[in-house]
C-alpha cells in the first residue's frame, strides 16, 4: 500500500512539475506543455492501471515466508515505510524527472530539423515527446517497483503504453479532424513527430536517464544497507526449500498418542470432530482414585 | 448407526459444509479460493541483484556511446550558415530600415547583406528565417485561432470563434479571415539569395516555395472555404483582410494551389513554435546533379524586403542556410548527451562493481533471526 501511495505522488510530480518548467520558456503564461487530452487521460487510463494492481497484488515476500520471519513486520509497527521523509523524497524524486522529462526534450529542440527539413520544433511536436517519454519512464519505474511479477500485472504495463499510443494515433488522425475540427488540432503530429528517429533517440535518452539513478540507487541500498526484507528475498528459495522439508511429515507413526480417530468415511464428514472433542469417552465419577489404589483398598476393608 | 447429518457446530464452532439436509449454513463472507483472490497466482519474483544491474549499466554504457559519438559526428558533417540581419548596430545595412518602419509606408524598405561561405554546401540546401524572444507559445496566442475557418468550414468564415480576439472583426465590421492574433503577426520579409561569382556578376538563386509545410497539414488541416477550385476572391467577400496585413488571404499567391488559408508560408507559421526562440522553414534550394555542389564557395549577397518589425520587444531575426542529415539539422546537444551519459553509466558500473566486490558479500552472510 505504501508503494502505491509513493509511487502515485512520484508519478504526479513528475506530471505536473513539466508545466512549471515549460513556464519559464513561455513567458509564464500558463501554457501547457502537454496536449489537452492527454492531460485528461493521463490520470485516469494511462498510468493507473498498473498501480492499482501493485497495490492489490504486490507481494515483497510470500505468505509462508512471513509467517516465518516475524521481524518482517517491524517496517509496519514503525510506520517507516510512508511518513515525511519517504514522502519527500518522492516529491525529489518526481521533481528530477520532470527536469530530465523537460530539458532534455528542450535541448534537443532548440536548434533541430526534421529529417526532410521541415522543422519539427513545434510545440505539437514538443509535447508528444514529452508526453511519450513521461508515459514510458513513469510505466517502467511501476515495473521497478513491482516485486511480484505476474500476469496481470505485465499486461497492465505493457497495456498502458500501448493504449497510449494507439489513442495518441487516434487524436492524431486526419479521420477524428474532420469531424471535429476544433477539439482535435492535434492533427498529424504524431505520424510526423515519431518517425523521426531523432525525436526517437531523444526519448530514449529522456527515459534512461530518468531511471538509471533509481536502478543504482535500489541496488546500492539492497547492497550495503539491505533491510529485513530484502534480506529474505535474496535467499527466498533456500528458506522456502526449508520450509517445505519441515512440513513433510515423517513416514511413520508408531507409537504416538493422539485422539485422532481412524475411523474414517469418504464420502461423508465422518465421525472425525465427535471423536476428536472427547465427548465419547467415559466420565470418570469424581472423587473415584485410580485402579491401583481401589484395588489396594478393597482387601484392607476386608481384613479389619 | 450410520453416519448421518451430525453437526459439530456447537463443539468446534465452524460451520459444516453441504453434506445432508440440516447442514445448510449461513452464506460465506470468506473469498473464493481461487488464485486470483487468494494471491496465489504464478509469479516471476525478480531482484536487482549484481548479476542482472552490473552487466546492464555496462551494456547501456557500450550502446550509448557509439550513438553518442554517431549523432555528434553527423552533426559536425553538417553545414550550417545563419546571419542576423535585425539592422542593431548601426553599422548594419538593415540599420535604416529598422529605425524607419511604420505600418503605413508604402515603399517597401530594402536592404542588402554581403556574406561568403567558406565551404560547398551539397544536396538539398534548405533556407530558413529564425526568430528570437518572440513567444509564439504563450498561452493567449495560441487560443488565438479558428481551426473550424482554417478548415474551410463556412459558417466559421462569416462567425470566426471568440478566441479571436480582438483579431476576430476589421474596422468595417466585417469577420477577419484568418482571425487571430497568429494568422495576424505573420512573417512577411522576403529573402532572396543572390551569388557573386568571380567576374562580379550577380546570379540569382532559385528558391522553391513548395513542399515546405506537412502534408497533413496542406491537406488535412488547412482546407480553403468552397472547396478546392473555386474562386476564392468570391469566398472571401464577406471578410475583410487581418489588421497587420499587406494583401488579404486570397492575394497571397498567384498559383491558385498555393493561395488563401493553404498557402504554405501561412501553414508553415500557424504551426506554432515551441520555445521562444525558433526557425521555421522559408524556401528549400533544389541541388542541381551531383557534380556540382548546390551553394559553391564564394560570395553572396542576401536582399531582404525589411517588412517585419521586431525591434519593439527586443527580437532579433535571422537568415539560416543548412543541410540536412539523416537525423535532422545542426544540433550536438543530445550527441553530447549520449556520450556523457554512456560515460557516467559505465562509470557508475564499475563503481558499483568494486562496491559490490567489497561489501556485498558481507551482508550476505549476516542472517535473520527468526
Amino acid at each position: 500500500m505504501c508503494k502505491f501511495l509513493r509511487y502515485f505522488f512520484y508519478k504526479n510530480f513528475a506530471f505536473t512539475l513539466v508545466h512549471f518548467w515549460y513556464s519559464f520558456f513561455s513567458g509564464f503564461s500558463s501554457q501547457v506543455a502537454y496536449e489537452d487530452w492527454f492531460i485528461t487521460l493521463y490520470i485516469v487510463c494511462y498510468s493507473s492501471l498498473p498501480v492499482l494492481l501493485v497495490g492489490l497484488l504486490d507481494q515483497d515476500v510470500g505468505d509462508k515466508l512471513s509467517l516465518k520471519f516475524p521481524k518482517l513486520y517491524l517496517p509496519g509497527q514503525q510506520g517507516s515505510l510512508f511518513n515525511y521523509k519517504n514522502f519527500f523524497i518522492s516529491l525529489c524524486h518526481g521533481i528530477f524527472t520532470s527536469l530530465i522529462i523537460f530539458f532534455i526534450p528542450y535541448g534537443a529542440f532548440l536548434q533541430t530539423m526534421g529529417q526532410d527539413g521541415k522543422a519539427p520544433s513545434d510545440y505539437q511536436s514538443f509535447a508528444v515527446v514529452t508526453a511519450s517519454s513521461l508515459i514510458i519512464t513513469v510505466n517502467l519505474q511501476i515495473s521497478l517497483d513491482t516485486s511480484y511479477w505476474t500476469f496481470v500485472n505485465c499486461f497492465a504495463v505493457l497495456g498502458s503504453i500501448a493504449i497510449y499510443f494507439g489513442i495518441m494515433f487516434d487524436i492524431h488522425s486526419a479521420g477524428i479532424h474532420v469531424l471535429f475540427p476544433s477539439a482535435f488540432t492535434f492533427t498529424g503530429v504524431a505520424s510526423n513527430a515519431l518517425r523521426q528517429p531523432y525525436l526517437w533517440l531523444t526519448i530514449i535518452l529522456t527515459v534512461g536517464i530518468s531511471l538509471l539513478p533509481v536502478i543504482c540507487i535500489q541496488f546500492l541500498y539492497k547492497t550495503l544497507q539491505p533491510s529485513v526484507g530484502d534480506k529474505v528475498q535474496r535467499n527466498r528459495r533456500k528458506y522456502e526449500a526449508e520450509e517445505e522439508e519441515k512440513k513433510k511429515p515423517t513416514p511413520f507413526q508408531r507409537g504416538r498418542r493422539s485422539r485422532r480417530s481412524a475411523y474414517a468415511f469418504s464420502h461423508s464428514q465422518g465421525y472425525a470432530d465427535l471423536i476428536a472433542s472427547g465427548r465419547s469417552f467415559r466420565q470418570r465419577p469424581q472423587g473415584r482414585r485410580n485402579p491401583q489404589e481401589s484395588i489396594r483398598e478393597a482387601p484392607q476393608a476386608e481384613n479389619i | 448407526m450410520m453416519a448421518s447429518s451430525y453437526n459439530a457446530k456447537e463443539e468446534d464452532g465452524h460451520h459444516s459444509g453441504a453434506s445432508g439436509p440440516g447442514g445448510a449454513a449461513a452464506k460465506s463472507k470468506k473469498p473464493d479460493n481461487t488464485a486470483f483472490k487468494q494471491q496465489r497466482l504464478p509469479a516471476w519474483q525478480p531482484i536487482l541483484t549484481a548479476g542482472t544491474v552490473l552487466p546492464a549499466f555496462f551494456v547501456i554504457g557500450l550502446i550509448f556511446i557509439p550513438i553518442g559519438i554517431g549523432l555528434y559526428v553527423t552533426s559536425n558533417n553538417i553545414k550550417e550558415f545563419e546571419i542576423d540581419y535585425t539592422g542593431i548596430d548601426m553599422s548594419s545595412p538593415c540599420f535604416n530600415c529598422s529605425q524607419n518602419f511604420s505600418w503605413n509606408s508604402t515603399k517597401p524598405c530594402k536592404c542588402s547583406l554581403p556574406f561568403s561561405l567558406d565551404q560547398p554546401f551539397e544536396s538539398n540546401v534548405f533556407v530558413y528565417y529564425g526568430l528570437s524572444n518572440f513567444y509564439q507559445n504563450h498561452r493567449r496566442y495560441v487560443k488565438s485561432r479558428d481551426d473550424s475557418q482554417l478548415n474551410g468550414d463556412l459558417f466559421s468564415l462569416t462567425h470566426p470563434s471568440k478566441e479571436c480576439e480582438p483579431y476576430r472583426t476589421g474596422s468595417d465590421n466585417k469577420p477577419i479571415a484568418p482571425c487571430g492574433a497568429i494568422a495576424n503577426s505573420m512573417f512577411n520579409d522576403t529573402l532572396e539569395l543572390y551569388y557573386i561569382d568571380p567576374n562580379e556578376t550577380r546570379t540569382l538563386i532559385p528558391l522553391v516555395k513548395k513542399g515546405i509545410a506537412w502534408w497533413t497539414d496542406k491537406h488535412v488541416k488547412f482546407r480553403n472555404p468552397g472547396g478546392n477550385n473555386s474562386n476564392l476572391t468570391a469566398s472571401f467577400q464577406g471578410n475583410s483582410k487581418p489588421v497587420n496585413w499587406n494583401k488579404p488571404a486570397y492575394e497571397l499567391d498567384a498559383d491558385p494551389e498555393n493561395n488563401g488559408f493553404i498557402n504554405e508560408d501561412f501553414i508553415v507559421w500557424m504551426r506554432t513554435a515551441a520555445l521562444p526562440t525558433f526557425r521555421k522553414l522559408y524556401r528549400i534550394i533544389q541541388r542541381k546533379n551531383n557534380m556540382t555542389p548546390t551553394l559553391p564557395r564564394g560570395n553572396y549577397t542576401l536582399e531582404v524586403t525589411y517588412n517585419y518589425p521586431v525591434r519593439s520587444f527586443e527580437g532579433r531575426k535571422r537568415m539560416i542556410l543548412s543541410t540536412i542529415s539523416w537525423m535532422g539539422g545542426k544540433n550536438p546537444f543530445l550527441g553530447i548527451a549520449y556520450i556523457t551519459v554512456g560515460s557516467v553509466c559505465f562509470f557508475l558500473g564499475v563503481v558499483l562493481l568494486i562496491i559490490h566486490h567489497k561489501y556485498g558479500n558481507r551482508s550476505n552472510n549476516s542472517d535473520i533471526p527468526n
